[in-house]
């Protein structure tokens, strides 16, 4: 059984894009949190998960995406999930987070609907 | 540096240090005979007849040893000089594999010394064998293993050590995990309960919890949640749910409000970039005095449903959809829905180390939530322990795919005995 994630980063004008590909669960979580503040997120931009790759996501791995949110709300950022598998959206019905994080069909989706802060 | 010119031309060897000297004074100091290095060679000699009487042995064996050559020379065998066990092995594996082999390596034995004391030593020999290939002696090296062995027993000693750490580890999550479940479930008048819970590793304790109490009025309160992680700093968070769900039914029993007052709580305590959260499910137990058995209101935030087993054969989930996990949301949405629960039916909690085990079939590899619906249908109608037995029949035949703690909690309303009344 070949349990691993893969995670690139990669920085765009409109913020970090970190695409996630395997099993997000309790051995892989922690190494997208500690990913988080090196993303390089500033104030205003945008913090995308790519999930086009995800094949299984267990609670440490919402609790991984409940820590994004708190990590670009506290950047002052904003985050959105591209690509979410069907398995990731029925989770997030059971657990009621269908409507908490907005999600787009692909992370150049998400960077398209991405608008600057109005200040 | 020359001294003192002719003086040492003269022939005043041992002060003087010219290349030439150098070179006659090592020769001198390796003019050591072949005897010489073997009899203070740094490890021990000997040698024996084929059936292992000692025919020579040098000075350091006998130093070590501490006898003269003649009692041994002529007197002893090898195998007589080792302990009682080193002379079982000796003849069991050693003599043999030696006359086989021709030679054996690095063995670890010990020897008897005169005086009784015992000495580790590494022993390795071999048989020279005549022109003709017959066998004639053994020669042996052994080696002084007394660093070597006295290293063997640090590390042994370390190990024995971290072993015991981790039988201690293992106790102090054992103990705390039982703090985190009742020691036993309350007896509700009218009502079978069980419960199992399933530890995925001894070395981490889990996040699951469960209770079954009474409220006023004889209402009974119950509940099964799992907090996200594993370890103490999920078992903190446990102990905090569990008794904020006791404590909150006692204030507010309407099966919402308990679960808004834990969100509150743990919002409030974890909101910083370690979220932490849990999803529970918790039931107001009334009993229904019209219809007989018992009316249940559960409230979810954003735990799987609970799986109805009713009498007459059929099995549903109880869906409450748009409950939101425990914890994370400042203000989260607790779904709630009602049933009755009449003679004969079987309601089940469980948590989510059920439905993720790793099986072979079913879809992505796990046991998954139309399996488990599945196998309540072809177990309904059932009971509470018959249903707990059978679940704990499948996490066995899931084996090591279980890698999750696992709760699960039944309730089933048996016939009424003729002396009870309905």
């Amino acid at each position: 059984m070949i349990r691993h994630l893969t995670l690139r980063t990669r920085t765009t004008a409109k913020g970090a894009v970190i695409e996630l590909t395997g099993e997000l669960d309790h051995r892989t979580a922690p190494e997208v949190r500690a990913a988080l503040p090196g993303a390089g997120l500033e104030a205003g931009q945008q913090l995308v998960l790519d999930l086009a790759g995800l094949t299984f996501c267990d609670s440490s791995g919402i609790t991984v995406l409940l820590a994004a949110r708190n990590h670009a709300r506290a950047a002052d950022a904003s985050i959105a999930l591209a690509a979410v598998p069907d398995h990731l959206q029925r989770i997030f019905r059971v657990v009621g987070l269908e409507h908490v994080f907005p999600t787009h069909p692909t992370a150049g989706a998400a960077e398209a609907a991405w608008q600057p802060p109005t200040s | 540096m020359r001294e003192a010119g002719g003086a040492a031309e003269s022939g005043d060897r041992g002060e003087d240090r010219r290349p030439a000297d150098e070179e006659a004074l090592f020769s001198a100091l390796l003019e050591d005979s072949a005897e010489e290095l073997y009899e203070h060679a740094p490890c021990g000699y000997l040698t024996t007849l084929m059936d292992g009487q000692i025919v020579k042995v040098n000075s350091t064996l006998l130093d070590w040893l501490g006898y003269e050559r003649g009692k041994l020379v002529g007197r002893k065998r090898f195998s007589e000089l080792l302990t009682v066990g080193g002379r079982l092995y000796h003849e069991t594996h050693f003599a043999p594999l030696l006359r086989m082999q021709g030679e054996i390596s690095a063995i670890a034995l010990e020897l008897k010394t005169a005086d009784g004391s015992r000495l580790p030593v590494m022993v390795t020999s071999r048989v020279k064998t005549g022109s003709d290939g017959q066998p004639l002696l053994i020669r042996t090296t052994i080696l002084d293993a007394r660093d070597r062995r006295a290293y063997e027993v640090e590390l042994l000693r370390a190990r024995q050590e971290a072993d015991q750490e981790r039988d201690r580890l293992k106790l102090l999550n054992s103990t705390l995990q039982k703090t985190l479940l009742p020691p036993a479930l309350a007896n509700v008048p009218g009502l079978d309960v069980a419960a199992y819970y399933h530890i995925a590793s001894v070395e981490e304790v889990g996040g699951d919890f469960y209770d079954l109490f009474p409220l006023a009025a004889g209402t009974w309160g119950l509940f099964l949640g799992d907090v996200c992680g594993k370890g103490a700093a999920a078992a903190a968070v446990t102990s905090l749910a569990r008794y904020t769900l006791r404590a909150a039914a006692v204030y507010d029993p309407d099966p919402a409000a308990v679960l808004t007052n834990l969100n509150t709580v743990l919002n409030h305590e974890y909101n910083g970039t370690d979220p932490r959260f849990c999803t529970v499910i918790f039931g107001l137990l009334t009993p229904d005095a019209d219809r007989g058995g018992f009316r249940i209101t559960l409230a979810s935030g954003g735990h799987p449903p609970a799986l109805l087993m009713r009498a007459d054969g059929t099995a549903d989930y109880l869906p409450t959809p748009g409950g939101q996990l425990i914890g994370v949301l400042p203000d989260a949405d607790i779904a709630t829905t009602t049933v009755h629960l009449a003679v004969g039916d079987t309601l089940l909690l469980h948590t989510d180390g059920l439905t993720e085990a790793h099986t072979n079939a079913g879809s992505e590899g796990r046991y998954g939530d139309d399996a488990l619906l599945a196998f309540g249908r072809a177990l309904a109608p059932t009971t509470a322990s018959a249903v707990i037995g059978a679940v704990r029949d499948l996490l066995d035949t899931f084996g090591s795919g279980v890698d999750d703690d696992t709760a699960v909690l039944a309730v089933h309303v048996p016939r009424p005995t003729a002396d009870e009344p309905r």
